[in-house]
């Protein structure tokens, strides 16, 4: 079955946002909804449904990775527009969680969808088995529940319930579909109340929250505890309630109250806190409402953060708690938990309780911890699932602290009897089963994960900055190490080596791409030292350093073997610079381009004026003449555009139309391989562009431009200088019209600028800004 | 020297460029349009047509190569007829009217199809290549001076206060709203059939526009200045056509006849303040004609910025009973070559309607110039 055309009932936060995301798979998607009470005659009947899609294109995080996928979202009505279901192929049902509402939908859905389309419901509470009853046969064979997470296009985790009945063919189908085309982690879940992610993610909140009030912490305390060291977002409990809305806990609470078996835990935790209860009354929802466990005290006009008194239940300005626990335990989480004080034994209560949840409730919802770890890192962020922090604390050790806190040994963990339940076997990684045996954790058909390579084997060779591994095929990948991964002496020279190394390309080597699993593809250079080298006046280093970048870069371009660039996450300034250098780039969806060199006073000086200045200059639907590309590429750089996908970079010409876009990052690795294998075949490197270019009259143009923009107020007088060289550049600095130059006269006048501009204090000043405080300063 | 009169006038909805409904419209097809209409409208005979002049400020792209040929063509007007596209930035297509009156009145034809485009959607202002003299910007920066500083050193140098230009933006707005409520714009305008359908009304007036309203926008050239969008002239697309003839002709023919040429004028000024060039072009042209401001019944002042439009009233002594009768540029909108035409051929009808004798037509030019046209009754 292909999903050539889908349709999305309800047009709520979570309907429109999935709408919205598979219409950036490229799939032409309807979204329904109903038809207001009372409507004026001749008024919209498709109303909600049409807003939702102007919110959607007002929201932010923007729901879609191009305004223009807008278009692939047809808006409509449940009276008029049902017959619209019968060209779709998967029909998702999001609308309020009420089994009879829901029971009615799917009788009116039923006879008008096409045979063998896919129905599902997003719900996150209500049984499959329960959603089935008295429905048609044919209804309960295509029937099944796929629940996205909040927001649908970021949150990359997708449970996926099926029935007894439901066709396994269409399960199949579907969960390649939201795999492939949404980019989705499918975790196959069962039919239990809160599938994964919520159950055991509802039950931590509890559990910290209790912990919270039992043992008098802080909410700064709380969060700094269950927060970071324990590999969760810095959010923690409170932060995170603040930002999903802390009116969802009841909620969620009641319907796992309704459902749960008896004796579950959670039963046990449970408990109503007075204060929520009264932040809840008083429309203390959090970051929706009028504040939360935190919130931004603007008063006096100031912006002052608060945190809320678990006690007292009044503001006061909010903390930065030092805990002495995390101080002498470090990284290590068993010392954490060990620590005598009482951040300590909010440690040991948190990770106690929920991993010992979570390790109880296998196999009874989920067959295998890969689903179960899987989950909670996609749906909930956890930089490591619970049995993956059993490990980090060793089993026996986690089930010592069980006995300690009184809590009965989960029989899983019993089973481990001390072993781990991950372990390397012969390069290849294996999870123990629910019988007490390892088994290989299964990697699906086009997933290569560097992860896994790095298992496997050592690199072929590496430095402090860059490893260089083979990822098999002959093709080489290069992967970033250093601390955010930026970019250095030590980056040029692995690129250097894996140059050297794959040669002619002819050889054992055939190519060469460039990828990393971290956050951020790279962040660019590494301004700490750059900063280091102004300060002391390193002059000719720092220009040996930009000279090499170029060297390098260009050597890429120009070798004899293709290079492929597989980023996810940020790729700014030098990071961006390596991409445009590529032969092709394969970005994950979720990318984040740009070039913003003059954030930090200076301009891109690693070939990226000249290679975008290139690529506007190609583009056949500019007018004639040398301006129009020289003005885009002006724009682009001067505002330091950072696009907020793969899609939007396409239109910055960061990326090229012939780029190809991966949507599930588990896929790019192997989506790059097979590009790089493929360009391999046959390959001539690109041939160098000339520039024809206008000199100072153009730049004349474009100074003036700034100027104007400096008389609005909207550019500060180091905007103005670091403009007016970027300006320079871009129109080729004393070039004329009549004489082309080559990119060797246009990378010169980089450096040229570059140089010029770090002898400006105001760029030193922008530089440290940056370092110490993270944001652009506008000086 | 022969007699010159207006024998027809007719424009093309004027909308917000880039989100207005024209900004999909090739400006040739646009000016094109305006151009059959008129043809159409007045009944001549186009054979007899010696030129087709058509103003424009930025002539490439869509509207290069000699537009007024092109859309000759696409008007279906006769090859016999020769076609000129003129450029005198904002003054263009007046320019165009004034080439027409001086070739009239020395025998050297006597049917002219005057006309001016402006697609400030399709095509950039300063165009789509500005090369600038580097030197001439070091040496006298004021020869590339941007629009909305003329305006904020126009206010400046009259101490135009914000509220005064936001006073003349309003009323502009009331009355071109008023205008188009009485359909009092509807025998000028030519529907024009855009992508989105067909487009008969102007676009850019904002009937609901208050001083209030006004006050809360922020200075769009300066920082700490007075002028804001809202009392400039808005990036408008539009074209607009007027017919020039011999008034012998006109009548042996039985062309709708709406004004005499009386006289006509151009002036420089300084660039910096280029929104005073009116003041000493129109003086220029009232001399010629023999008259004086207190002689203009109707005054058709381009609004270019609110703050330049006060100074020329100021200077000049314009009776504002008389001025803009159905909403200058700030609410109409200034499609830069089309503007000429417009005003010189609203001028003429106005005179008609309102039986006054003598009305001036009148407006600034980038770089530091003015225009004028002083017109009769017939």
């Amino acid at each position: 079955m292909q999903i050539q055309r889908a349709a999305v009932i309800g047009a709520g936060v979570m309907g429109s946002g999935i709408a919205a995301h598979i219409a950036n798979a490229g799939v032409p998607v309807v979204l329904l909804d109903i038809v207001p009470k009372g409507m004026p005659a001749g008024a919209d009947r498709s109303a909600v449904a049409r807003g939702a899609v102007q919110k959607l294109l007002k929201a932010d995080p923007a729901p879609f990775m191009h305004p223009k996928n807008a278009r692939l979202v047809t808006p409509g009505n449940l009276e008029d527009d049902l017959g619209l279901l019968a060209d779709c192929d998967w029909i998702v049902e999001a609308v309020i969680e009420d089994p009879a509402i829901k029971a009615d939908l799917y009788r009116r859905i039923d006879p008008v969808r096409k045979a063998g389309s896919v129905v599902s419901s997003n719900t996150s509470t209500i049984p499959l088995a329960a959603l089935v009853e008295g429905q048609s046969e044919a209804f309960r064979r295509d029937f099944l529940i796929t629940h996205f997470f909040n927001p649908p296009r970021y949150m990359r985790l997708l449970e996926l319930v099926t029935g007894p009945d439901t066709r396994s063919d269409a399960a199949d189908a579907l969960a390649d579909f939201c795999d492939r085309r949404l980019g989705k982690g499918v975790v196959r879940c069962k039919d239990r109340p809160g599938f994964i992610a919520n159950r055991i993610g509802a039950f931590w909140i509890q559990a910290a929250i209790n912990a919270a009030f039992d043992l008098g912490l802080s909410v700064e305390e709380a969060d700094a505890i269950a927060g970071r060291p324990m590999g969760i977002p810095k959010t923690g409990i409170f932060g995170l309630m603040d930002l999903v809305g802390i009116d969802l806990m009841p909620h969620i609470a009641r319907s796992l109250l309704a459902t749960l078996p008896e004796g579950d835990a959670y039963r046990a935790a449970y408990r109503e806190h007075p204060l929520i209860a009264r932040m809840i009354a008083e429309g203390l929802t959090g970051r929706k409402g009028k504040g939360g466990f935190y919130r931004l005290n603007r008063d006096g006009g100031g912006k002052v953060k608060e945190a809320i008194d678990l006690k007292t239940g009044a503001y006061r300005p909010a903390e930065r708690p030092k805990p002495e626990s995390l101080a002498a335990a470090g990284r290590d989480l068993r010392a954490l938990a060990d620590h005598p004080d009482r951040t300590g034994a909010y440690a040991r209560t948190v990770l106690a309780g929920t991993l010992a949840y979570a390790a109880s409730l296998v196999p009874e919802i989920a067959d295998d911890i890969v689903s179960v770890d899987e989950a909670m890192r996609l749906g909930y962020n956890w930089k490591q699932g619970p049995f993956e922090l059993i490990d980090r604390l060793g089993s026996d050790w986690f089930a010592d602290l069980c006995r300690r806190e009184g809590i009965p040994v989960p029989a899983l963990v019993e089973r481990a009897a001390g072993r781990p339940f991950y372990r390397v076997e012969g390069g290849r990684l294996e999870h123990l089963t629910v019988d007490g045996a390892y088994t290989p954790v299964p990697r699906p058909d086009g997933v290569l994960l560097l992860s896994d390579v790095k298992r496997a084997g050592k690199p072929v060779w590496k430095n402090g900055s860059a490893s260089l591994w083979n990822i098999g095929d002959g093709v080489m990948c290069l992967e970033f190490t250093s601390k955010m991964n930026t970019l250095d002496a030590d980056t040029m020279a692995a690129y250097g080596k894996a140059m050297a190394l794959i040669g002619d390309g002819r050889g054992a080597w055939k190519a060469l791409v460039v990828h990393n699993e971290a956050d951020n593809f790279s962040v660019g250079a590494n301004l700490g030292l750059a900063l280091f080298a102004l300060n002391i006046a390193l002059w000719p280093q720092i220009e040996e350093m930009v000279e090499a970048g170029q060297r390098t870069y260009r050597a890429l371009k120009y070798a004899p073997f293709p290079v492929v660039g597989a980023p996810s996450g940020m790729a700014l300034g030098g990071g961006c610079e390596i991409l445009l250098h590529c032969d092709h780039v394969q970005a994950h969806a979720e990318t984040y381009v740009g070039l913003v060199e003059v954030g930090v006073g200076v301009i891109p000086g690693w070939g990226g004026c000249t290679e975008l200045l290139a690529r506007h200059a190609a583009d056949p639907k500019l007018p004639k003449g040398p301006m129009p590309a020289i003005a885009k590429a002006f724009e682009t750089i001067s505002l330091a555009k950072v696009a907020k996908s793969a899609a939007e970079a396409k239109d910055l010409k960061y990326l090229r139309a012939t780029d190809g876009i991966t949507m599930n990052r588990a896929r790019l690795l192997a989506d790059a391989k097979a590009k790089a294998l493929e360009l391999a075949d046959g390959y001539t490197p690109p041939q160098p562009a000339t520039y024809t270019l206008p000199g100072p009259g153009g730049r004349t143009a474009l100074d003036l431009f700034v100027e104007g923009v400096r008389l609005q107020g909207k550019a500060t007088p180091h905007d103005v200088v670091v403009c007016r060289k970027l300006a320079e550049v871009l129109t080729g600095g004393d070039a004329d019209i009549t004489q082309p130059v080559d990119e060797d006269a246009i990378l010169a006048l980089e450096r040229k600028a570059f140089m010029d501009l770090v002898h400006e204090p105001d760029t030193v000043d922008r530089i440290e800004h940056m370092l110490t405080t993270g944001k652009p300063l506008r000086n | 020297m022969k007699s010159v009169v207006i024998a027809g006038y007719a424009r093309s909805p004027f909308t917000f460029a880039t989100k207005g409904e024209l900004a999909r419209v090739r400006p040739d097809d646009l000016l094109a349009g305006v151009m059959a209409a008129l043809v159409a409208r007045t009944g001549l005979n186009p054979d007899d047509l010696e030129d087709v002049a058509v103003g424009c400020a930025f002539p490439e792209g869509e509207q290069g190569l000699n537009v007024a040929r092109l859309a000759s063509f696409l008007a279906k007007l006769p090859e016999t007829a020769g076609a000129t596209t003129v450029n005198r930035f904002c003054g263009s297509s007046m320019q165009a009217i004034h080439q027409a009156a001086g070739a009239v009145a020395m025998g050297a034809g006597d049917l002219f199809l005057c006309a001016g485009v402006e697609s400030m959607s399709r095509v950039p202002m300063m165009g789509f290549n500005p090369m600038l003299h580097p030197g001439l910007a070091e040496g006298y920066p004021e020869a590339y001076c941007s629009m909305g500083i003329t305006a904020e050193n126009v206010a400046r140098r009259y101490g135009i206060a914000r509220a005064e230009q936001e006073a003349l933006a309003a009323a502009s707005h009331a009355r071109a709203a008023e205008a188009r409520l009485q359909g009092r714009l509807e025998a000028e305008i030519v529907p024009v059939d855009a992508p989105g359908g067909r487009i008969a009304e102007d676009g850019c007036i904002r009937p609901e526009t208050s001083a209030e309203s006004l006050a809360a926008l922020k200075p769009a050239f300066l920082a700490e200045g007075t002028v804001t969008a809202g009392t400039s002239s808005p990036l408008t697309d539009g074209a607009a056509a007027v017919l020039v003839a011999s008034e012998e002709y006109a009548r042996a023919n039985g062309l709708p006849v709406l004004a005499r040429i009386r006289s006509i004028a151009v002036a420089g000024c300084a660039p910096d303040v280029m929104g005073l060039g009116p003041v000493p072009a129109a003086r220029k042209a009232l001399a010629r004609a023999g008259l004086t401001i207190g002689d203009m019944g109707v005054v058709e002042l381009n609004e270019a910025f609110a703050s330049q439009a006060i100074a020329c009233i100021r200077e000049l002594g314009v009776d504002e009973a008389t001025l803009n009768l159905d909403g200058g540029a700030i609410a109409l909108g200034h499609p830069l070559g089309a503007t000429g035409a417009r005003i010189t051929g609203k001028a003429a009808a106005l005179l008609k309607r309102e039986g006054k004798p003598f009305a001036l037509a009148t407006q600034c030019i980038g770089g530091g110039q003015g225009i004028a046209t002083v017109l009769e009754a017939v």
